[in-house]
């Protein structure tokens, strides 16, 4: 059984008159312990079918199964509940609270699962372990590079043990050698058996995936190897083959 | 419970992060409560106070007098009540001879602002002269530091002796025994037999140890026959007392010969009757003060209000999170409506502590009698915790509402 089911999904949001159709009928399939890229420039529906995936928005047409379960038609508090047990999200901009502590972030989606204090401190201090950041927990995130903040929120991400990983431009905001951390990061992650999904629109990034799908104007238009998607990607749009700024 | 802690923590943690915002906010709740248990403990003050120092008239006993007694509310005809005949020895014996609930009775005269002296000192005309007859030690609750008190047979031949107040005593006899020696009331000698106990003030203005007292007989030679006399009342016990008021007042009607439908031209009046209006006139002051406080903390409400939906607009992307990483509605919607309610259970709490702090001032400075009663604490604590529920559901619903994507996206 897929881990992710897609079937025809739509998702048209309303701005003023006009209706935008940010995807236009995807279907996708991802088995558990795959890894997996979305490709595709600005505006190709990229973070919609992620915030679909991720349960943080609803399809407007389609079926969407998680885990076995149609998820399409829930309530706001029955998605939340989906989103605490069955996903670990990883943002670009990081999207810790800058109150507090590197601990209490990774503690963060325990206090939601309704889990004592004493449990949810063990559980997240060997999440921020796994991702060798023992000697920071006391740190805020203003005390932490970027790199260290992104770890931060892997392990948050993963303190729930969710069945999918999701992770929208998570080296968007790193530099370059700091981004090669996180990336290694979640290659070790994929050969424990977690299963990631990769939002990027780096193709350097998506050809070191086992499988990457491409979108373009709210469609799947292409879906294989991740090698073979960012060389067609590179191909149709040569600007994305230019060095990094930085 | 776990959720309930945590929720806990965060709000507390808020209000660390931002105490000079949060305590200006609070203004209004602390301004309002503290109006409250300032009031109150003044009130219960004067209350507790009146009823202490009204009971010293001693146990089951009840006064008969021309006059109205206490604080009077509303108008009397005081051209009608000067026209009543005086009250007077007679009538005295007459209520001990006829009323049978009635163990005893005392009658009492009084002359303020007299001035009183020896060959060598003298106090300010500002002593209290009680012309007493023997029975008033145990109808006004008497107690004798050192001597004794006036006999009978002192007051029936009108003997020059005198019971000094303890202020009076040491005014006039600075570390002496003042037993046996001679002051001078209108420059009449009289020696003292006694001085009494010291009892403080009434309502903290009347001294009453500030007095000199006489026998009866001695006190109307000095100032004259022609006046009415207070009658102290004992009756035998508690429950006979309204059974002993009524004989009285059957007595004296017959004697000063009232008309069977006319109201009765004396006052008789217990602790009860003289706590009753100032009883009365408290509920006024406190429902007065309760209208200050309602509107304080209306404005203490807006307050909470507006800095919640600061906090909320501040806060977007924190709650974003939040509900991205599985809060639900009625969580984020707790964890804001405590926020509001710890926020002003503060201000209540500051409010309770400056009331206590200025009825401490009040009794420090001007002496007033203070006592914060325990319900207008917990009335505070209430009412602050409503207004902060009232005032904080709705920007706790407004942060509940958010669409995590969205919030996630705000600065």
């Amino acid at each position: 059984m897929a881990l992710i089911e897609l079937e025809a999904v739509t998702r048209t949001y309303q701005v003023g008159t006009e209706s935008v159709r940010a995807l236009r009928g995807v279907c996708l399939k991802v088995s558990r312990g795959e890894w997996l890229a979305v490709v595709g420039q600005s505006g190709s529906g990229k973070s919609t079918l992620m915030n679909v995936i991720g349960c943080l928005d609803t399809a407007s047409s389609g079926r969407y199964r998680l885990n076995g379960h149609d998820v399409s038609h829930l309530s706001d508090d029955e998605l939340a509940d989906i989103r605490n047990r069955e996903i670990g999200f990883v943002f670009q901009t990081f999207q810790l609270l800058p109150r507090e502590t590197a601990l209490a972030n990774v503690e963060l989606p325990l206090v939601y699962r309704g889990l004592g204090a004493r449990e949810r401190r063990e559980r997240a201090r060997a999440a921020l372990e796994k991702v060798k950041l023992a000697d920071r927990m006391a740190h805020r995130p203003n005390e932490l590079s970027g790199g260290q903040r992104q770890r931060v929120a892997i392990a948050r991400a993963l303190v729930t043990e969710p069945s999918l990983l999701l992770a929208d431009e998570p080296t968007g905001n790193l530099d370059s050698a700091t981004g090669e951390e996180i990336i290694r990061l979640f290659e070790e992650l994929h050969r424990m058996g977690h299963t990631l999904l990769l939002v990027t629109h780096e193709p350097r990034l998506a050809a070191r995936c086992p499988r990457a799908v491409r979108l373009s104007d709210g469609e799947i238009i292409s879906d294989g190897p991740g090698r073979e998607v960012a060389l067609q990607n590179l191909r149709d749009d040569p600007r994305l083959a230019a060095p990094e700024p930085r | 419970m776990q959720a309930f802690l945590d929720n806990l923590s965060l709000a507390f943690g808020t209000f660390a992060a931002h105490p000079l915002r949060s305590l200006l906010t609070l203004l209004g709740i602390v301004i309002g409560v503290a109006t409250v248990v300032t009031m109150m403990a003044l009130i219960e003050g004067l209350r507790v106070k009146v009823n202490r120092d009204l009971s010293q008239l001693g146990a089951n006993v009840f006064r008969v007098d021309k006059w109205p007694a206490g604080i009077q509310i509303g108008k009397r005809d005081w051209q009608k009540i000067s026209r009543r005949p005086n009250l007077t020895l007679a009538d005295r014996k007459a209520i001990v001879d006829h009323c049978p609930s009635a163990t005893t009775a005392s009658a009492s005269a009084a002359n303020h602002a007299q001035r009183v002296s020896t060959s060598s000192a003298e106090t300010q005309p500002n002593v209290f002269v009680v012309g007493v007859t023997p029975e008033y030690s145990e109808t006004a609750g008497i107690t004798i530091a050192s001597g004794r008190f006036l006999g009978e047979a002192e007051d029936v031949d009108a003997r020059p002796v005198a019971v000094l107040g303890p202020d009076v005593a040491d005014r006039l006899f600075p570390g002496a025994n003042p037993l046996g020696q001679e002051v001078r009331v209108r420059n009449r000698p009289f020696a003292v037999v006694g001085v009494l106990e010291r009892r403080g003030k009434i309502l903290g203005l009347f001294n009453l140890d500030n007095m000199v007292m006489l026998p009866m007989q001695s006190f109307l030679s000095l100032y004259g026959k022609k006046r009415s006399v207070s009658i102290n009342v004992q009756a035998v016990d508690a429950d006979s007392l309204e059974k002993a008021q009524e004989e009285v007042r059957r007595l004296m009607r017959r004697r000063r010969e009232v008309p069977a439908l006319e109201e009765d031209d004396f006052e008789i009046a217990t602790n009860e009757s003289m706590t009753k209006t100032l009883n009365e006139l408290s509920q006024v002051i406190t429902a007065a003060t309760f209208g200050v406080c309602v509107l304080s903390l209306l404005v203490g409400g807006i307050g909470i209000l507006n800095i919640m939906l600061v906090a909320v607009a501040e806060r977007t992307r924190e709650i974003g999170i939040r509900k991205a990483l599985g809060a639900r509605k009625r969580r984020v919607l707790a964890q804001f409506t405590t926020e509001a309610v710890v926020l002003s259970l503060v201000g209540g709490a500051i409010g309770i502590a400056l009331g206590f702090g200025l009825a401490f001032l009040g009794r420090w400075t001007l002496g007033l009698y203070t006592a914060v009663p325990a319900w207008a604490v917990a009335l505070s604590l209430a009412m602050s915790s409503g207004v902060g529920l009232l005032f904080g559901i709705y920007p706790a619903a407004r942060a509940a509402r958010l669409d995590p994507v969205e919030a996630m996206r705000a600065e």
